[in-house]
């Protein structure tokens, strides 16, 4: 617990509605998107980087934990303040500072949410390509922490691509500049430490973004298939060819009768899988796209392949795929999300061997995946009051993230460790790795108050020579 | 060796041999010449076989305190501030094999000292290619590329070297390895220390081998050489192209100055002020053939005066042409000095009329080339090495009151040596602190970036 006296302080900085200590308020924040919940201490809502660098140095001469976060929709457990402290909520920067098309840039405060800059960029023929699923929702810094991708990273690349440069208060409240409004300026790459960071190296105040021109053209399409293998193959087949849609995205039957309960997408519920394919570019060759795409799913035995003729039901497609986490939350609250992540010519051995460990741990088992990218996402269902599926459940997750590595993947591709995975990232690194990613974590901050106690396995941590930390 | 040399230095030069062979291990005069750095002759060069051994001879060189200067074929060791000392380089040219080419992951894993050029010839047998195309790339290695953030005109429509280097394997300035990264298009596990090696001079660590994104050889490619009346024309085309729903795989502008040569040898001219812009696009046929029709008519509303449209092998040779400007103008006589600036993308044609006044005022001929679409302008600096200090701090002010910077890329080394290359900014601690956390006995490049730091 942290004393009257600091409540007061921080009273004192971020104004008597903007700092919450009641119980209620604390529940409210000892969650996120994962099933763990811990208790802060208190929450600061500051809405200027002065009031950041204030709170930072009270919680820095305190040596008091603080968790930044946005809009607490990750899906790794880390906005869960696990050493108690301060969350740091940053929803009320949330201003766009500047649009400026010709420079291909905008400015903005961390609380904006990223819908709400699409919005603003829409009219002028501009968009930020990284889409998490969360966008209606999830603030910019968020996505910055947890380098965020989404559907159409395929096509464009992931959060990290688009973030120039950002202003940073780091853990003592200095503010510091890292990166750059223009391209090139020879330094450590620090935005590039920094994002994907999850919370723990610093919390960033404003951004620079990398925006781009929309695409003249752009089709949806709905596949349908009778068996998933297809299903992946001609995901597979598609990229091996050299073609590069918008987005391809790959749900499974349960997933699309989960989202049929919930979401009305228009997904068939007696198919084995189907693929959503984004293509997008010049109006003149858009149709030859299709029909190559068309072509390769025939040759896999697509049932059915839909193209949306109308913006309603584009929309209703995309609202489907953007539901789909919400949908099976309706219907079954506790469930464990894998994010591995394979080589693009992995997805169809990978999805067969999640078909395979759902069987041999009894276990229900949704996917949804990021098809093109490698990037899958099961869904491993539980009923949270039998201990015993809840133990197989973990062990199913576990065994996923390590047939991805084997597989020459990863252990997530875009949701973070945060406290899910810290067990898994021995699995991918090994000490030396660690150790010189740790020794990134003290240079920006050594008594370890952003975000302490997740990434890392305690163990490796113990291992290295002794630091002096604010979450012993 | 000289007489001055510590016996725990020579202990280093004794293992040096044990560790990569003392065929791999060259001393004296004659074999250290061509690996003289920044007036510095370096007592031995070492070229290790394998990851291991540049371990081992980091190890030893942390046990004795032997600076090191990694590098690949040396092509921008004259980039920078100077080095403060430099004992012994590594050289990497002997791990130049492709590790593993996985063709249906569009992925491939090098030795860092695979030339860039020498990949892109394997690639193409399988219709493949890395689209890192920096200056240099005929010699220079991917190892060397990566650590010098080192880019080219392509970089508008594929990216950066950050966008194209999925992993590298590093040797830490203590000589451990650290893998960064993998083979897959996304990857958020742990801190993304694979960023932090790209652009850090070799002065983090040597890169070892690196994980790079491939993409399909395009179907066709094109080039379009529009002569403009003038830079501002050719601005106002640019931004009217960089608003459109069109992605050109490069937007290059050249003055009369550095371009007059070219613009004759491809059959057209190039008068005082004018300038040549190449917008290059590829891909699938149709889309190509759209990017020629749409970029012509553009050019025509900007009052082009004449445009060239060349494909594939024309186009390329023209491209070459281009491209071997920045030698042509290094190697002349008196040769050229490199400076580059960089200005947000609108600011470009600002910041070329700024070199034009200038050159102007102080009376010298400024060549240019421009990465229009990145906002990047390269100057070459053609006369009168006794202005230099002047023009650049001008051309300094200049960029910074348009909203970026300008820096010296290659000079003579008594000016590199008491000119400041690049201001200090409000994250120079923390990279103090990275710095010397990851290299406490400073032994790998010192002295190589801004602020005797890196």
């Amino acid at each position: 617990m942290i004393a009257r006296s600091i409540i007061k302080e921080l009273t004192k900085i971020a104004g008597k509605d903007h700092v919450l200590s009641d119980l209620k308020d604390l529940i409210v924040y000892s969650y996120d998107a994962t099933m763990r919940q811990e208790l802060p201490d208190a929450i600061v809502l500051p809405q200027s980087t002065a009031e950041v660098s204030a709170i930072m140095k009270v919680a820095h001469r305190e040596k008091i934990p603080v968790v930044p976060r946005g809009a607490g929709t990750n899906l790794s457990g880390g906005t869960i303040p696990v050493k108690r402290g301060i969350i740091l909520e940053i929803s009320r920067m949330n201003r766009i500072l500047e649009i400026n098309t010709a420079d291909r840039r905008a400015v903005v405060e961390p609380g904006v949410v990223n819908l709400d800059l699409q919005n603003a960029l829409a009219p002028l023929g501009y968009f930020y390509p990284p889409d998490p699923a969360s966008q209606k929702t999830s603030t910019m810094g968020g996505n910055i922490g947890e380098n965020a991708g989404g559907p159409l990273c395929l096509r464009y690349g992931v959060t990290s691509k688009y973030v120039f440069g950002m202003e940073v208060v780091l853990a003592d409240g200095e503010v510091i500049n890292i990166g750059d409004y223009v391209e090139d300026f020879p330094a450590y790459d620090l935005r590039g430490l920094f994002i994907g960071s999850e919370g723990m190296l610093g919390v960033a105040t404003k951004l620079i973004l990398h925006i781009i021109p929309k695409p003249e053209a752009s089709q949806t399409m709905l596949a349908i298939f009778d068996h998933l293998e297809d299903c992946g193959q001609a995901v597979s087949d598609i990229i091996g060819a050299g073609i590069v849609p918008g987005a391809m995205e790959l749900l499974d039957q349960n997933m699309c009768w989960a989202i049929e309960q919930g979401v009305k997408a228009g997904y068939p519920t007696d198919a084995a899988g189907i693929l959503l394919i984004e293509v997008a570019g010049l109006a003149d060759t858009l149709e030859k796209q299709v029909q190559e795409i068309s072509q390769f799913c025939q040759k896999n035995k697509v049932r059915e392949v839909r193209i949306a003729q109308t913006t309603a039901e584009r929309d209703a497609i995309w609202a489907g795929r953007r539901g789909a986490f919400g949908s099976v939350a309706r219907i079954c609250p506790p469930y464990i999300i894998c994010d591995g992540t394979v080589p693009r010519d992995k997805l169809p051995a990978a999805l067969h061997k999640v078909g395979e460990l759902s069987k041999q741990y009894k276990v229900l088992i949704v996917n949804v995946a990021h098809a093109g990218d490698g990037n899958l996402h099961p869904l491993i269902l539980f009923d949270v009051n039998n201990p015993e599926e809840e133990e197989a459940a973990r062990k199913a997750g576990a065994d996923i993230l390590d047939a991805c590595i084997a597989m020459g993947g990863t252990i997530t591709g875009e949701h973070g460790i945060g406290l899910e995975k810290m067990e898994a990232m021995r699995h991918m690194f090994d000490q030396a790795d660690m150790a010189a990613m740790l020794k990134v974590k003290y240079v920006f901050d050594p008594d370890d108050i952003f975000n302490p106690g997740k990434m890392f396995p305690p163990e490796v941590k113990a291992a290295l020579p002794e630091k002096e930390g604010a979450a012993q | 060796m000289d007489n001055t040399t510590s016996p725990e230095k020579r202990a280093f030069y004794q293992k040096l041999g044990e560790i990569a062979g003392t065929e791999n291990v060259l001393a004296g005069e004659k074999a250290t010449a061509p690996y003289i750095v920044d007036g510095i002759t370096p007592q031995a060069i070492t070229c290790p076989a394998s990851t291991e051994q540049v371990a081992d001879i980091i190890k030893a060189a942390n046990k004795s305190r032997t600076t090191l200067v990694p590098w690949g074929s040396g092509s921008r060791q004259q980039i920078g501030p100077c080095l403060e000392a430099a004992d012994t380089v590594l050289c990497l040219k002997n791990m130049n094999q492709v590790v593993e080419l996985d063709a249906s992951n569009y992925t491939v894993q090098v030795q860092a000292g695979m030339v860039n050029a020498e990949l892109q010839k394997q690639l193409a047998e399988k219709s493949l290619f890395f689209p890192l195309d920096p200056l240099y790339l005929e010699t220079s290695t991917i190892g060397g590329e990566i650590a010098a953030n080192a880019n080219g005109p392509r970089r508008i429509m594929y990216g950066t070297v950050r966008d194209l280097v999925l992993g590298v394997t590093v040797v830490t300035p203590t000589g451990d390895i650290v893998h960064t990264g993998g083979k897959t298009m996304k990857n958020v596990a742990g801190i993304d220390l694979c960023r932090m090696y790209i652009g850090s001079w070799g002065t983090l660590g040597v890169i070892a081998e690196a994980v790079l994104r491939l993409f399909p050889l395009p179907e066709v490619s094109t080039g379009l050489y529009i002569t403009f009346p003038s830079a501002d024309d050719a601005f106002r085309m640019v931004g009217q192209l960089l608003n459109s729903p069109l992605t050109p795989s490069a937007i290059e502008l050249v003055d009369s100055v550095a371009g007059h040569k070219m613009a004759k040898a491809i059959g057209s001219g190039l008068n005082d002020s004018e300038v040549l812009l190449i917008i290059n696009s590829e891909g699938v046929k149709d889309d190509v053939a759209r990017h020629r029709k749409d970029i012509a008519s553009l050019a025509q509303a900007n009052r082009a005066k004449g445009t060239i449209a060349l494909e594939d092998e024309k186009a390329s040779r023209a491209w070459k042409l281009y491209r071997d400007i920045h030698q042509t103008m290094l190697a002349g006589s008196p040769p050229a000095f490199q400076g580059k600036a960089s200005v947000p993308v609108s600011k470009l044609g600002d910041m070329l009329q700024q070199v034009k006044k200038i050159s102007a005022t102080q009376g010298v001929e400024i060549g240019m080339t421009a990465q229009c679409g990145s906002g990047i302008l390269y100057t070459y600096l053609v006369d009168d090495t006794d202005k230099l200090g002047r023009i650049t701090s001008e051309l300094k002010q200049a960029a910074a009151s348009l909203g970026g910077f300008f820096l010296i890329e290659s000079a003579p080394l008594a000016f590199r040596k008491e000119t400041d290359i690049l201001p200090l900014r409000d994250d120079y601690q923390l990279m103090r602190r990275l710095k010397t956390e990851f290299d406490p006995k400073n032994i790998l490049n010192p002295g190589r970036l801004a602020g005797g730091l890196y």
